[in-house]
């Protein structure tokens, strides 16, 4: 299971493109990243932030409904989200031309 | 505001889309082609979520700003296109 979870995070973390990714905990802490410490650390609180007010915009549309992911392109790059449970995985990538 | 209607008749008309709305830079939808009800809802919900993507952006790197936004949940997804006064959401079935 470990080595799957590996497996899948490194082909993430060489695709092209990608800058940088993310685990990111229930408390909003960085488990694992290829980022600096103190960049991911900001990118984990923001991003916890704002998918919970993406969660709970999905959820007060309709209560049955749950957010599956957030993809927030800006102009500089992308950031993709991907709640699963209390954790999130991040991925910052640079947007595909 | 004829090229508006047009287009915004073009993504309609498009498979899977459910519903557009044009939002002001307050939250108050001014064009929409989707139920009243619905619209007002949506239009004020998504209108905080995008401040907060922006700030969220901004907060990041000043110099960085929110170009699109797409949020995909169970049932379908919905995608916002910021603009300097107003922001488009187009709410659509996840292509299979």
């Amino acid at each position: 299971m470990r080595a799957k979870v590996e497996e899948t995070l490194r082909r993430i973390e060489t695709h092209k493109g990608v800058i940088g990714t993310i685990v990111v905990n229930a408390e909003g802490i960085p488990i694992r990243t290829t980022l600096d410490n103190s960049t991911a650390v900001q990118y984990a609180g923001l991003l916890r932030h704002l998918s919970m007010k993406a969660r709970s915009t999905v959820r007060d549309i309709d209560p049955q409904n749950d957010l599956t992911f957030l993809r927030i392109r800006s102009k500089k790059h992308e950031i993709l989200v991907a709640p699963e449970n209390e954790f999130l995985l991040v991925v910052i990538q640079n947007p595909s031309e | 505001m004829a090229e508006v209607n047009a287009t915004l008749k073009r993504i309609q008309s498009q498979k899977g889309v459910q519903g557009a709305i044009i939002v002001s830079s307050e939250g108050i939808p001014i064009k929409n082609m989707l139920d009243n009800s619905s619209t007002v809802q949506y239009a004020g919900l998504i209108h905080q979520l995008v401040v907060k993507a922006r700030s969220t952006i901004r907060d990041l790197d000043p110099k960085n700003d929110l170009m699109f936004l797409r949020v995909r949940s169970k049932k379908n997804q919905i995608m916002i296109t910021p603009d300097k006064d107003y922001f488009l959401i187009i709410i659509q079935n996840p292509s299979d």
